[in-house]
């Protein structure tokens, strides 16, 4: 796993949230195309296994999003609005004002590739599906926050989905949409006849709405595992056959959109790191590729072939340096402050992710763009911690740090050596690290990088709180309830349980940040975590003064020092087929299946 | 197999005279062995003195990243803008002593247990060739990626001491086969027969028979050694040094994309050729000591 992988793996972090206004979704037109192979990767996945089910629920499963496995809509990519879609299984939809529900209107003359009519009950099922794995919109747990209560099938093409009044949140539209949707009339069976009683039971409270929850989580990996005889798609495509290089999939001509779906099919090799993905680009060979991180040579060398072009948009994900406050000197602000002085971010950026990536701004939690949208003129306010040895050395001095021979040490004369730790597969973070290590020890401070071999082992370490410091990914939007769950969430100490924020202290259950439970913003005390959890239900105004709080509190008391903002650099070629999103589009994030459902992508 | 050296009218200085003068004669017949020769001299001042020629950190030029080669930085500059023969030349200290260690590890272990084994017989034999048989089952590879998860390598004789005690199996199996032979042979029998002590025989009767194959295995797990390490530290496994040579090979490759593109080609090349360069002095010694213990090619 290499750059691509680090970045494709956490952006779909960039969890379900949401909050205003509904959606006047229209139908996509555009002449009609036709004939032709696109070829592109799957940025969702490192690779193709052959054997894996077409499972969408499996996560190697030969179901890809866009192309032949289906949501109700799809999220744009908005700065600060994550409640826009572009239309999906859903043609349109009504959300309630105060989002306690929402109105499905499937799309007219919908078909699975078998030719059945796509239905409310299909939805239904998916739902009762996806609440065996659990997630934002249908957890089991009736406290969780943004659940769905109830749901009704009006018609055969309506449907109508009630959020519990128990712990209201804004994220239960997004987590709606981003449903899955599969055929009733292949997957019902995996549900019991009584699924829907066990279901109400569940969400109760006592012993049998404990064994209710046991028996329907049970299930979960029977749904994983389940694997059709063959796929019946709702979305442009089905699979026609997969082997270890790609997978092929053809047109389904049931798709309502069938007629503005310019490929007849579409191939999605296989990749095991980036440079695979590198050399089918230099070869011309792809259509589109989604993010991958390119060093500055190899992104010359794909634009000199002919066709590729480059489409840059707005990647909600930012990379940063976080502390563990726990451990000294990383407690002091002062020396937090300092290393912000001493770390030249551009060069940070340079040397690590040229193209990939842009310097942060300053640090205040957010991506630079959406800390200009939400913040306006107050985002200029904020320190920006420009490159000044001067600042931190009295910034030292006021830690009661000492300088010793060139060399910085602790307080009371003990040498400091500042561990920076990343995972090993990203290359990216790796030469970040490098160069802030290098750039500290010139300063005189000792600085070393240190590597875990994997992902995984990387994040269970950091929550044991075993690091000083370690790279981690912030402003995962674009709810702002999502980006400042990163800084004052469970990492620092905050939980939410049944509805109820406490704070638990450092070192325990997950809390590695270690920061204050208060911090002094203006000249007064704010507890961050309740702040940061009221993004979850509060309005639009409300959120933007209290996002004007957070992103100060950050500023000042520096929990993390942000690096590099990410940017969402892909890769088309327009030989082949033209009508790709244009740079900074709202589409950019979705797959190219998604571009072609909706009728952009055009035969040349 | 040839008989042993045989002390007879000579002390042993002249022997060892006549020992190291036989060597020259043998390294000056061929000239690539003298290279091999001065290849490995080489390495082993860039070993033991390269560090000393750098300063501890090493400069950067931050508008010279992944530079071509130039006279000031022949094999170019890395993603930060260092020097890469500066890198190779700091980071050969640690990829030479963890060679040099899993080497006399793997060769004193693997030597003892297939004399022993193969001279005692019986119980012992069994017993010690059912646990080589035990390790040689063993892959070393995913062994050590599992290891380096629960262990930081961080000092080269701690990664030289794993890899050979990783390493021992064969040259213990193929030292047994040869005491097993050996020990059966008439000038075996009649220093048993002298009634000289074990330590006797196995000193000096049967180790200076297998010398060459030992010293050869020795050179030969040295380069086992070089891949083993450079290969862990290039699939990421092992902690990050800059100036590791696999780490080198790891950042030029996926951080640098030295297989696509042309500009950090250099940063690649330069642990590559080090490693090649030290393979083909080994290679060309090893010749050498053919030669040396073998009387027969000598006469050729």
């Amino acid at each position: 796993m290499k750059r691509l992988a680090a970045v494709a793996a956490l952006l779909s972090l960039a969890a379900v949230t949401a909050c205003s206004s509904g959606n006047t979704p229209g139908k996509s037109s555009g002449g009609s195309g036709g004939g032709g192979v696109y070829t592109t990767i799957d940025g969702l996945r490192p690779g193709i296994d052959a054997n894996a089910p077409i499972n969408p629920f499996n996560p190697k499963g030969n179901a890809f999003r866009g192309y032949n496995s289906m949501w109700l809509a799809w999220t744009k990519n908005h700065l600060t609005d994550p409640n826009q879609f572009y239309p999906g299984i859903a043609e349109s939809w009504e959300i309630a004002p105060d989002q306690s529900s929402i109105t499905l209107r499937l799309q007219p003359g919908n078909k699975w590739s078998d030719g059945k009519p796509v239905t409310a009950e299909d939805v239904k099922v998916s739902i009762g599906l996806a609440y065996t794995q659990g997630g934002t919109a249908y957890a089991l747990d009736p406290a969780a926050a943004g659940t769905a209560s109830d749901i009704e099938v009006i018609d055969d093409k309506t449907i109508k989905i009630t959020q519990s009044a128990e712990n209201p949140s804004v994220t239960f539209v997004r987590g709606v949409m981003e449903t899955i949707i599969v055929p009733a009339h292949v997957w019902g069976s995996l549900l019991p006849a009584d699924f829907w009683d066990k279901l109400k039971t569940a969400r109760g409270d006592g012993a049998q709405a404990e064994a209710a929850r046991a028996e329907i989580t049970g299930l979960a990996e029977k749904v994983i595992s389940f694997a059709p005889a063959k796929d019946v798609s709702a979305g442009p495509f089905t699979l026609e056959r997969v082997n270890p290089g790609e997978a092929l999939l053809v047109k389904n001509r049931h798709f309502h959109n069938a007629a503005n779906v310019a490929p007849d099919q579409v191939k999605l090799l296989h990749y095991a790191g980036n440079e695979q993905i590198w050399n089918y680009l230099i070869a011309g060979r792809l259509d589109n590729a989604p993010f991958t991180a390119v060093p500055a040579e190899v992104m010359k060398r794909i634009v000199r072939t002919p066709g590729n072009e480059v489409v840059k948009g707005y990647s909600p994900v930012g990379n940063a340096l976080a502390f563990n406050q726990s451990r000294k000197p990383y407690d002091n602000v002062h020396v937090r402050r300092a290393l912000a002085y001493l770390i030249d971010r551009e060069q940070v950026t340079k040397v690590a992710s040229p193209e990939g990536g842009i310097a942060s701004v300053t640090t205040s939690g957010m991506h630079q763009k959406a800390a200009a949208e939400w913040l306006g003129d107050a985002f200029t306010t904020l320190e920006p911690y420009k490159a000044d040895p001067a600042k931190a050395e009295e910034e030292l001095k006021a830690a009661g740090m000492r300088k010793e021979g060139g060399k910085w040490a602790m307080p009371d004369g003990s040498p400091w050596k500042m561990t920076i730790h990343v995972p090993a597969p990203f290359s990216d973070w790796l030469a970040g690290a490098k160069s802030v290590a290098s750039q500290l020890g010139d300063a005189g401070i000792e600085a070393e990088v240190v590597t875990t071999a994997d992902y995984p082992l990387y994040l269970e370490e950091l929550a044991a709180g075993k690091y000083d410091t370690g790279f981690w990914l912030v402003a995962l939007g674009p709810a702002p309830y999502n980006i400042y769950q990163r800084l004052y969430g469970t990492p620092n100490g905050w939980q939410l349980f049944g509805g109820k924020l406490k704070h638990v202290a450092p070192g325990k259950e997950g809390n590695w940040m270690g920061g204050p439970e208060t911090v002094e913003v203006d000249g007064e005390k704010i507890n961050p975590g309740e702040l940061a959890v009221k993004l979850n239900s509060a309005p639009e105004a409300e959120q933007k003064e209290i996002i004007g709080t957070l992103a100060k509190a950050a500023n000042q008391d520096l929990p993390v020092i942000q690096m590099w903002d990410y940017v969402n650099t892909q890769f088309v070629n327009t030989s082949r087929f033209t009508g790709f999103p244009q740079a900074e589009s709202d589409a950019l994030r979705l797959t190219s299946g998604v571009w072609i459902q909706l009728g952009m992508i055009k035969k040349k | 197999m040839t008989a042993p050296i045989v002390v007879a009218g000579g002390s042993r200085a002249t022997l060892r005279r006549n020992f190291w003068s036989g060597v020259w004669r043998v390294l000056r017949r061929k000239p690539s062995r003298m290279l091999g020769v001065v290849i490995l001299i080489g390495f082993a001042f860039m070993g033991v003195a390269g560090p000393l020629l750098y300063p501890e950190r090493l400069p950067r030029d931050d508008d010279a990243l992944y530079a071509p080669p130039s006279w000031e930085h022949p094999f170019g500059t890395d993603f930060e803008g260092t020097d890469v023969l500066a890198l190779v030349v700091t980071g050969s200290r640690y990829v030479l002593t963890t060679a040099l260690v899993t080497a006399v590890i793997t060769v004193v272990l693997g030597t003892a247990i297939g004399l022993f084994a193969g001279f005692r017989r019986g119980r012992w034999d069994s017993a010690l060739m059912r646990i080589t048989d035990m390790k040689l089952t063993v892959p070393a590879l995913p062994l050590l990626l599992v290891l380096s998860t629960v262990w930081k390598f961080e000092s080269a004789v701690e990664m030289g001491l794993v890899l050979g005690l990783l390493g021992w199996g064969g040259v213990a199996r193929a030292v047994r086969a040869q005491t097993l032979s050996l020990r059966e042979r008439g000038f075996v029998e009649a220093a048993r027969g002298l009634g000289l002590p074990t330590a006797h025989i196995v000193g000096r009767e049967l180790l200076p028979g297998m010398a060459p194959f030992i010293a050869m295995n020795m050179l030969i797990a040295v380069t086992g050694a070089v891949y083993a390490q450079v290969g862990l530290f290039f699939l990421g496994v092992l902690p990050f040094e800059a100036d590791n040579w696999g780490v080198m090979l790891n950042l030029s490759v996926f951080g640098g994309g030295a297989l696509t593109s042309t500009a950090a080609l250099p940063y690649m090349m330069a642990p590559l050729l080090a490693i090649l360069l030290l393979t083909l002095g080994i290679v060309l010694v090893v010749d050498a000591m053919d030669e040396i213990f073998n009387p027969r090619l000598r006469e050729e």
